[in-house]
């Protein structure tokens, strides 16, 4: 039984919902050239840049997986929240890799890359950074769908209109992807960081509303008690935990390094600052709210453990905890909270991975320089394609195990090569197109076989005792070797890839 | 280990509801500025 409330609580996501796309359809009329599309014309400052970067590294889906996290392995399910205001913190203080890469002006990581290594590994970086993107964020539409289905109580899984079966689920995912991609395609970068702000107010205050209401009325020791007696010390420690240990905490530590020096929708945002001071302003101050985006939802999905008991479906405990705890008037908030908090990611994640597309995959396909005007309608087309893309892949694809493992496996496709490209890129000069190539192809090419493993029923059980978190450190160990050893095979002089 | 979570689940809830604050009083004049500066 839901306390979802229609008029009550619709009122208020109806509203949140008006405001936000009233604000991002506004400020499209600023858009005039390509670089304002894609980085807002550089003028972002500190505030706007830490509103925007926590607003896109927290979804629906985030709070699913890190619930589910929660739910799953206690407080030690929160190591990665850890491990990733680390390296922020590290990355913004030194400036490592960040700084020459806002120094040099580029809009992505690819055209950095292209002045060490050459156009071709530039196209191929591209191609990596958006297979990994758009199979990482294939996911986020169902989950965010199925998170607003449970969360609001409907029972029947279909409607009839004109007489077709609709699903629920899938006029959810529908509805978001047409809302979101509305203000992107016409607005870009602009529209982006506008309704990041406003959606990190509203999700702020909807994340901090509701882990206050569980601190309160579900307790802190009944919390601890309840991981205690479910995973006993590995509940609060990542290391003495059955499925976790030594390289689940390791992969933790290689996955958010590479994910903050390289994940294009991160570095958006320093590449988007007004310099690289700026840029790195935004990581010291922002690093905290990593460990609030792993720690927050964790806690509620270790009180969805509390007062649910065991349940079949980790990933429905949380939402299904809400539904029933939440009163009517903050459930409407708590929803506006996380639309909120979805609405921010798949804009920006919309945006970033089809500006790869434009400026690294099309680059080598351009005859002559296009007008801005040109370049701003192909920018909208390959956003709504990419929505397009995102609607069918959600709905076609069955995700299984864990989804933070899936995304971190997804992510280190691209996560594991670029890393190390840029880290050579910036900091050795012995790296060369060699080195790069081997890197890529290897730190692809491992998840991959992963994934393929995983969903190939004869070979299922091989991968479940190889285990992610092994599969993830090969390709980032594997990646790294790869670099210095072909690098250093290459004849100083000639020898094109 | 318990009284680390329970020192940085706190940390967590004061900080967050600090910075949301704060950011959401700032934010505006970077959006202004922004758009001043956009439309110059």
């Amino acid at each position: 039984m839901t306390n979802f409330n229609w008029l009550l609580d619709g009122s208020i996501v109806g509203l949140y919902l008006l405001v936000t796309m009233a604000a991002g359809l506004y400020v499209r009329k600023y858009v005039g050239k390509v670089d304002d599309f894609l980085v807002a014309g550089r003028e972002m400052n500190v505030y706007l840049g830490i509103a925007s970067l926590a607003a896109t590294e927290f979804g629906i889906v985030t709070c699913m997986y890190t619930a589910e996290a929660g739910y799953k392995y206690g407080f030690a399910g929160a190591t990665p929240g850890i491990a990733m205001a680390l390296s922020m913190l590290v990355i913004g203080y030194t400036g490592f890799c960040i700084k020459p890469l806002r120094d040099s002006g580029v809009i992505t990581i690819p055209q950095l890359i292209e002045s060490r290594f050459g156009p071709r590994i530039r196209w191929a970086a591209g191609v990596v950074i958006v297979l990994g993107g758009l199979l990482n964020m294939g996911v986020f539409l169902r989950i965010g769908g199925q998170f607003l289905v449970q969360v609001i109580g409907l029972k029947v899984t279909s409607f009839d209109l004109w007489g077709f079966q609709i699903g629920y689920l899938e006029a959810m995912m529908t509805v978001l992807l047409l809302a979101v991609a509305a203000y992107t395609i016409l607005g870009g970068m602009l529209s982006v960081l506008i309704t990041d702000f406003l959606q990190f107010v509203v999700m702020s205050v909807g994340l901090i509303a509701v882990t206050v209401l569980i601190l309160v009325y579900v307790g802190w020791d009944k919390i601890v008690a309840t991981v205690d007696a479910n995973y006993g010390a590995g509940g609060f420690n990542p290391f003495v935990h059955p499925d976790l240990g030594w390289q689940y905490v390791l992969f933790q530590v290689l996955l958010n390094f590479a994910a903050v020096l390289t994940w294009q929708t991160t570095i958006a945002r320093v590449l988007a600052a007004k310099d690289s001071m700026t840029g790195q302003r935004i990581y010291v101050r922002t690093s905290f709210f990593f460990v609030c985006r792993f720690l927050i939802p964790g806690i509620w999905g270790m009180a969805a453990l509390a007062t649910l008991g065991q349940v079949t479906n980790t990933l429905d405990a949380m939402p299904a905890f809400l539904s029933s705890f939440v009163p009517a008037g903050l459930m409407g908030l708590c929803i506006a909270a996380m639309l909120a908090a979805d609405m921010s990611t798949d804009s920006s994640y919309m945006l970033t991975w089809g500006s790869v597309i434009y400026n690294d995959i099309m680059a080598p396909f351009r005859k002559t320089a296009w007008s801005e005007k040109k370049g701003i309608l192909i920018n909208r087309m390959i956003v709504g394609l990419i929505g397009v893309f995102l609607l069918f892949y959600g709905l076609w694809y069955p995700l299984e195990g864990d989804v933070w493992t899936y995304l971190g496996i997804t992510g280190t496709i691209y996560l594991a090569s670029i890393s190390v490209l840029l880290i050579s890129a910036c900091y050795w000069k012995r790296a060369n197109s060699w080195g790069a190539a081997g890197s890529i192809i290897l730190a692809a090419a491992i998840p991959v076989m992963f994934l393929i493993l995983e969903k190939t029923p004869g070979t299922r059980d091989l991968a479940k005792a190889i285990g992610p978190y092994y599969s993830g450190i090969a390709a980032y160990a594997a990646s790294g070797l790869a670099m210095v050893v072909f690098s250093l095979l290459k004849p100083r002089n000639g020898g094109n890839v | 280990m318990k009284y680390f979570w329970l020192i940085l689940t706190i940390a967590a809830v004061v900080w967050y509801t600090l910075v949301t604050t704060y950011v959401a009083y700032k934010g505006v004049d970077d959006i202004r500025g922004m758009l001043r500066r956009l439309a110059g």
